[in-house]
């Protein structure tokens, strides 16, 4: 009797502490985007996405006591394409100026140099990892993948809007 | 339970047993760290004050099944009746003579606890957006998910500051209205009563089995779920 009046109390705390919570989660549901610049940041986050998906997907591998070497070497190929491509996915006219939600700042736009700067160490970086994915190192491995996470911090402190 | 108090009579008796004094303080001490290591980039303390945190809140949850009486869940998880009828009570100058937490008090325990129990819990999932820092079971869901428990870790904390603004004003508000000090107790253990309440405390050794059982639990949530 006691656990269970216990248990429903616990259930209803989790349910009110939860409430607060959804209502903000479903706020800022993107709407379908229409013109070309709200489609290229649309397109952009997906492949990001994709990106963060291949990159965890090695990190993850790496934690493991027995990471599977094929797996990495392969996900290394799919990020140094996708690092390569990225300069694409920031046509003009997809900036917060295109009125969907996006996180890039007018930087990316305004100070040109400096973020194909901040890309080509993206690049560097991840090409390095395919190298060392190729060479079965998982040590060296986990030493370049760090390389490769600090150049996604290096960007998006100064082009992304930072969260919270 | 609300006899008015007198200034007579007073008896010094414990409330509050070690284990649950030092939970208390010791989430404090580690929800600061915690909240300061994000802020300062700190990741790795983050996760280290979290793994505590985890461990604290295991414990706690034991302890207010098997814990002492005062800090059982069954003494003071009240109905909505008597919550209600207490609540009613609140206009009172006086605090009268409630042994532990008051119902509302109870509840908001329960809330905090609720709170940061999930606080950890999206914690354990979330990934971060440069994919370098991750809670130990992110690699059991997408990145998507992950991010999207990185959303939530942040929501419940939101509620968590909610809570204890909450839980800070209504300390305030029983040393300032009700000339109740409940601060004192959680320090040292010991309160004034009209008549001694002669609570039930839990042997120590017990104490440090839960306290066991909640490290190997949080040990084997560190390592992945994996021995």
């Amino acid at each position: 009797m006691a656990v269970q009046k216990t248990l429903l109390a616990l259930c209803i705390a989790v349910g009110l502490a939860s409430v607060g919570g959804s209502v903000s989660a479903t706020e800022q549901k993107a709407k379908a985007p229409t013109s070309p610049g709200a489609k290229a940041a649309y397109t952009r986050q997906e492949n990001f996405k994709q990106q963060g998906a291949v990159f965890k997907a090695i990190r993850d591998e790496l934690k493991k006591d027995a990471p599977n070497l094929a797996l990495i070497s392969s996900r290394a190929v799919k990020l140094k394409s996708s690092a390569d491509a990225l300069p694409t996915w920031f046509p003009k006219g997809s900036g917060p100026e295109s009125k969907y939600p996006t996180d890039a700042k007018p930087e990316v736009w305004s100070d040109p140099v400096k973020f194909a700067s901040a890309v080509k160490r993206l690049q560097v970086e991840a090409t390095k990892f395919q190298t060392i994915a190729a060479s079965g190192d998982v040590g060296a491995m986990k030493a370049q993948s760090q390389a490769v996470g600090g150049t996604c911090k290096g960007c998006h402190d100064s082009f992304r809007v930072p969260e919270e | 339970m609300t006899g008015e108090p007198s200034n007579s009579a007073k008896v010094r008796a414990k409330l509050w047993d070690g284990p649950t004094r030092m939970f208390h303080w010791a989430l404090v001490i580690l929800m600061g760290l915690a909240w300061w290591s994000v802020e300062a980039n700190q990741t790795e303390w983050h996760l280290w004050a979290g793994y505590g945190i985890l461990g604290l809140i295991v414990f706690r949850l034991i302890w207010g099944l098997a814990g002492s009486a005062s800090a059982r869940f069954s003494t003071f998880v009240k109905g909505p009746v008597v919550t209600l009828a207490y609540a009613k009570t609140l206009s009172r100058r006086s605090a009268g003579e409630m042994v532990g937490h008051n119902p509302l008090g109870g509840w908001s325990v329960m809330a905090i606890l609720a709170a940061i129990l999930s606080q950890v819990v999206t914690g354990l999932f979330a990934v971060d957006v440069d994919g370098l820092e991750s809670g130990p079971l992110s690699d059991r869901v997408s990145f998507e998910t992950g991010r999207l428990f990185s959303e939530w870790h942040d929501l419940s904390f939101t509620a968590i500051k909610f809570l204890v603004v909450l839980h800070l004003s209504a300390i305030a508000f029983y040393a300032l209205y009700k000339r109740a000090n409940l601060i004192t107790p959680m320090i040292t253990g010991y309160k004034s009563f009209q008549t001694d309440p002669k609570l039930r405390f839990a042997p120590l050794w017990r104490a440090a089995l839960v306290a066991g059982a909640a490290a190997a639990l949080t040990w084997w949530v560190m390592k992945g779920l994996r021995l």
